[in-house]
C-alpha cells in the first residue's frame, strides 16, 4: 500500500508554481456562437417605448425598421428597399420581400398599423408625437406605403430609422400578445437581469446573414467586469469600454477598442432660478470652464472638448467658425457678470448624480472652474432616479447633463435645446427659446440642402447668444472586441448606440 | 400553545410593519418608475406617455389606495408584478434566493472551515510564529473591503492567470463544473473576511477555556492533550463561534450586494438594489419583505429552541 503525504514543502512549492502554469481560457469558444457583453438588462422589450440603448441593441436584432444606417452612417433600406418624397407633404416606401418571424409576409398594412399604434393617445411610444404629425397612411398595394405629414418634414425618414420606430406584425401586440418583427435574430430563451439567447432566423430577408447563428448576450452591469471578461477571453464583444479600461484593452494584442465622438455632456439651467434667466449670466459660465480638463479628469482624456453646438467635424452642417464659439476665456466670463450686475458673483447649487461618476466628476470640475470668476457652487448629488426627478420637476438652478442626438443630422439636438418643448430633466427649464424653435421646425421642414445649412447656421448663431445650454465636451463611446471578431463597427458620432445592427454581419475567426 | 400563538402574532405584525415601512420610504423618496421607464439613456420623455403609463401601472391613484391595495395583494400572498416588464415578483425572487442562499451557505463553509482550525491552532501554539502570522493575516483579511478583494481576485485568477471566468452565473443543472468554479471566486471573497473574523473567535475561545479550572482538572486526571482540546475545550469553543456565525449568516442575507456586482452573481441583493435604482416599488417592497421574513422566521425559531432548552423563558 502507497501513501500520500504532504509536507509543508511540497505544498508551498506546489502553489509558487501554479503561477506558471500555461493559461487557460476558461470561457472556451462555442463555434457558431457570438457571446456579447451588454452594460444592463433591457427593462423591457417593448417596442415602441424608449427603453435604453441596450434594450435598443436587442431590438435591432430581433425586430426591424423600414429604414436603417450602414456601417458609414448613410441610410440605407431594410424593410423598404427604397424611398423617396413625392411632393411636400408625403413620403412613399416600397417594400421589398420580407417575411415576420411568424413567417407573415411584411405588408404596407403592418406599416400603417405600426404608426397607428405609436400615434395613439394611450402609447407610451417614444415618437409618438411625430407619428401624430402623420395626416394619413396610404396603402395602394400590398408593397407600397404611402405617408402624408400634416406639414412638410424633410426628416421623417429620420423617424423610420430609430430603433424605437420597428414595424411590427399587424395585430400581435393585441390583447398583450408578444410583438413580432422581422429581425436577424430570433429570441430563443432570456434570464431576467443575467442572459438573453438569440439564434438566426432562418427567414430574415438578406440572403447569408445573420453571420453567426447563436448569439448569447451576458449582461455586466459593472463596467471593469465587462473589460475584464472581455480580457479574460469570457465575451468576444463587449459595448460601454470604460474610459478607464480604453488604453489596456487598444493596447492588447489580441483585442481591439473602435470608439467614435458622439455622446457629449453640457451644463443646463432652470429659466426661474436667478440669476440663470439671464443669458450673459449663462454665456459667462461657458467661457469659465476648460474643457480640455473635464475630458482628461472625468473621461481619461477619451474625448474632446466641445465649446459650439455638438454638430461632429464630419457632418455637411459643421461650421468650424462656430466651433469655439463658448471659447475659456475667464476676462470675458467676468466681463459678462458684471454686465449682468454680478461682478462679486454669486452662490449656487449644481445638480448631477453621484450614481455615475462621469457625471459627479464633470460637477467636480466645473465647480472648481466657476470658483476662478467668482460662482460659488454647492453640488447636489443625489442618485440617478432622484436627479431624473428633480430635473423633470424644475426644482435644481444648474446642472450636469450627458446625452447623444437621435442622429447625425442637426435636428437631433432639438429635444436638447429646444425650450419651447415639455419640461424634460434632459433639457433646461422654463427657458423659452421662441427663435430656436422656429427655426428648428423651418429646418425640419426644409428639403433644400443649401437652405437647410443656412437655417442650422442661424441656429448655432442663436443658440449661442441665447445659451440654453452651456456645452462642455464630446465623450468616447468605445466597443472592445476580440481581433478575430469581423464584422462589428461602431458606427459614426450620435450614431454609436445603433452599432448592434452590425451584428448581423459580424462573425468570430 | 397560548405563548406560541403571542410569538406567532408578533411575528406577522413585525411582517407588517416592515411591509408599511418599507411601502413609504420607497414611495416617499424622489423618483417615478414611469418616468424613470421612459428616460433610458439621457434621452427625455414625453410628458403624456409617462402620463399614460402611470394610469397603466396604476401608480395615478392615491397613495392610500395604492397602500390597500398592496397590503391586500400581500395577505393574499401574492407579491404582485414588476412595474419594468411585468414579471411576477415571487417567481424572480424564487430564482434569485436560492443563489444567495447558496452563496452564503458556500462563504459560510469556508469561512468556518478555515477559521476554527487555524485559530485552534493558534491558541494551541500561542506567541509562536504560525499564531503571529495567521493574527497579521486576520487583520488584513479584516481591513480589506470585500469589493476591493474582489477585483483583486478578477485581477488576478481571471484576468492575468486566466483559471476562472471573471465572473456570471451558470445553473449547476446547466454545467456542475462551471457552476461551481464560478460559485467559487464570490464565495472566497465573502469567506476569507468570515473566516478571519471566526479564527479571532476561535482563537480567544480556545484561549479562554483553556485555562480554565475543568481543564486542569482534565489534564490532571491524565487525559491525551487531543481528546482533551477536542472533546472539551473545543466543544465549548464553537458555542460563541455559531453564535457569530448565526449573526453574520442574518446580515449577509441583504449584505451580499458587492460581492455579486463585482462577480455579477445573480442574486437576491442585486435584484434589490435594481429594484430600488429603477423604483420598481412591487420588487422593493418582495425583496425586503421576503428578507424580514427569513429574519423574523429566523428569530421565531431561536425563540422556541430557547424556550425547548429553557422552560423558564415561557413563563418570563
Amino acid at each position: 500500500m502507497t501513501y500520500f503525504s504532504l509536507s509543508r514543502r511540497s505544498l508551498l512549492t506546489a502553489a509558487a508554481t501554479l503561477p506558471f502554469l500555461p493559461r487557460v481560457a476558461r470561457a472556451e469558444r462555442t463555434p457558431g456562437t457570438l457571446t456579447f457583453g451588454l452594460s444592463s438588462y433591457p427593462p423591457t422589450l417593448a417596442p415602441w417605448a424608449n427603453s435604453g440603448t441596450a434594450a435598443a441593441t436587442i431590438k435591432l436584432l430581433i425586430y426591424r425598421g423600414l429604414l436603417s444606417y450602414d456601417k458609414d452612417g448613410k441610410l440605407r433600406g431594410e424593410l423598404a428597399e427604397k424611398w423617396e418624397r413625392d411632393g411636400d407633404t408625403a413620403w412613399v416606401f416600397h417594400l421589398r420581400d420580407a417575411v415576420f418571424q411568424n413567417s407573415a409576409p411584411v405588408t404596407s398594412e403592418d406599416v400603417k398599423w405600426t404608426i397607428a399604434q405609436v400615434a395613439d393617445e394611450k402609447s407610451t411610444a417614444y415618437l409618438k408625437n411625430e407619428m401624430q404629425t402623420v395626416q394619413q397612411v396610404e396603402t395602394p398595394d400590398p408593397r407600397t406605403v404611402r405617408i402624408v405629414t400634416k406639414q412638410p418634414t424633410a426628416t421623417l425618414p429620420l423617424w423610420f430609422v430609430n430603433f424605437h420606430m420597428p414595424i411590427i406584425a399587424k395585430g400581435s401586440t393585441d390583447n398583450g400578445g408578444t410583438p413580432v418583427g422581422a429581425g436577424p435574430y430570433v429570441l430563443k430563451g432570456q434570464e431576467r437581469g443575467v442572459s438573453l439567447d438569440l439564434v438566426a432566423f432562418d427567414k430574415f430577408y438578406k440572403p447569408g446573414l445573420p453571420k453567426t447563428k447563436n448569439l448569447r448576450v451576458v449582461v455586466y452591469a459593472d463596467e471593469n467586469l465587462r473589460a475584464a471578461a472581455l480580457q479574460a477571453g469570457d465575451v468576444d464583444l463587449i459595448e460601454y469600454v470604460p474610459w478607464q479600461s480604453m488604453q489596456a484593452i487598444g493596447s492588447d494584442p489580441r483585442l481591439k477598442l473602435d470608439t467614435t465622438d458622439g455622446p457629449y455632456m453640457f451644463l443646463l439651467f432652470n429659466g426661474k432660478a436667478k440669476p440663470f434667466d439671464d443669458p450673459r449670466v449663462r454665456q459667462a459660465i461657458g467661457h469659465a470652464i476648460r474643457r480640455d480638463e473635464v475630458v482628461k479628469t472625468a473621461f481619461f482624456g477619451r474625448g474632446a472638448p466641445l465649446e459650439g453646438l455638438p454638430i461632429p467635424a464630419d457632418s455637411e452642417f459643421y461650421d468650424a467658425a462656430k466651433e469655439k464659439l463658448w471659447n475659456y476665456d475667464t476676462d470675458k466670463a467676468k466681463a459678462l457678470l458684471k454686465e449682468a450686475n454680478l461682478a462679486d458673483g454669486f452662490s449656487c447649487t449644481m445638480l448631477s448624480t453621484a450614481q455615475y461618476s462621469m457625471h459627479k466628476t464633470t460637477a467636480e470640475v466645473c465647480q472648481q472652474h466657476l470658483a476662478e470668476i467668482g460662482i460659488q457652487v454647492q453640488l447636489n448629488l443625489p442618485d440617478w432616479p432622484t436627479r431624473v426627478s428633480l430635473g423633470n420637476r424644475g426644482q435644481f438652478e444648474f446642472g450636469v447633463q450627458g446625452s447623444s442626438a437621435d442622429n447625425n443630422d442637426p435636428d437631433g439636438l432639438s429635444q436638447v435645446i429646444d425650450g419651447e418643448l415639455t419640461p424634460s430633466y434632459g433639457r433646461s427649464f422654463a427657458l423659452p427659446t421662441p427663435k430656436l424653435h422656429e427655426l428648428l421646425a423651418a429646418g425640419r421642414a426644409e428639403f433644400d440642402p443649401a437652405k437647410r445649412r443656412a437655417i442650422y447656421d442661424q441656429v448655432q448663431t442663436v443658440a449661442f447668444e441665447q445659451a440654453p445650454i452651456v456645452p462642455l465636451c464630446w465623450r468616447a463611446q468605445g466597443y472592445g472586441m476580440a481581433k478575430e471578431l469581423t464584422g462589428f463597427h461602431n458606427l459614426p458620432g450620435a450614431l454609436t448606440f445603433y452599432s448592434g445592427i452590425t451584428l448581423e454581419d459580424s462573425a468570430i475567426g | 400553545m397560548s405563548w406560541f400563538l403571542r410569538r406567532l402574532a408578533v411575528s406577522i405584525g413585525l411582517v407588517w410593519v416592515v411591509a408599511t415601512i418599507v411601502f413609504l420610504a420607497i414611495h416617499l423618496v424622489p423618483g417615478d418608475p414611469a418616468e424613470l421607464l421612459l428616460s433610458q439613456g439621457g434621452v427625455a420623455p414625453d410628458p403624456s406617455a409617462v402620463a399614460e403609463l402611470r394610469t397603466q401601472l396604476g401608480l395615478d391613484r392615491p397613495i392610500l389606495v395604492q397602500y390597500a391595495s398592496s397590503m391586500a395583494r400581500l395577505l393574499h400572498g401574492d407579491l404582485g408584478r414588476s412595474l419594468q416588464d411585468d414579471t411576477s415578483v415571487a417567481q424572480e425572487i424564487g430564482r434569485r434566493l436560492p443563489r444567495t442562499l447558496e452563496l452564503i451557505g458556500a462563504a459560510m463553509l469556508l469561512a468556518v472551515a478555515i477559521g476554527v482550525p487555524t485559530g485552534t491552532a493558534a491558541a494551541v501554539r500561542r506567541g509562536g510564529i504560525g499564531d503571529r502570522i495567521a493574527t497579521a493575516l486576520s487583520g488584513v483579511a479584516l481591513s480589506v473591503p470585500v469589493f476591493v478583494l474582489g477585483t483583486v481576485m478578477v485581477f488576478i485568477f481571471a484576468q492575468r492567470l486566466h483559471w476562472v471566468p471573471a465572473g456570471g452565473y451558470v445553473a449547476f443543472a446547466q454545467s456542475p463544473g462551471m457552476h461551481l468554479l464560478l460559485l467559487s471566486m464570490p464565495a472566497t471573497a465573502i469567506g476569507i473576511g468570515l473566516a478571519a473574523v471566526i479564527f479571532r473567535m476561535s482563537r480567544a475561545a480556545v484561549l479562554d477555556l483553556a485555562g480554565r479550572d475543568f481543564v486542569r482538572t482534565a489534564r490532571a486526571k491524565g487525559l491525551a492533550p487531543g481528546r482533551i482540546l477536542r472533546h472539551h475545550v473545543l466543544r465549548n469553543a464553537l458555542l460563541p463561534v455559531v453564535t457569530i456565525v448565526a449573526l453574520h449568516l442574518g446580515s449577509l442575507l441583504g449584505g451580499t450586494v458587492l460581492v455579486e456586482y463585482v462577480f455579477n452573481w445573480p442574486g437576491l441583493s442585486g435584484l434589490l438594489v435594481s429594484a430600488v435604482i429603477a423604483r420598481d416599488y412591487p420588487e422593493v417592497i418582495g425583496v425586503v419583505l421576503t428578507i424580514s421574513v427569513l429574519f423574523v422566521a429566523l428569530n421565531f425559531v431561536v425563540d422556541i429552541l430557547y424556550a425547548v432548552l429553557d422552560p423558564r423563558v415561557r413563563y418570563g
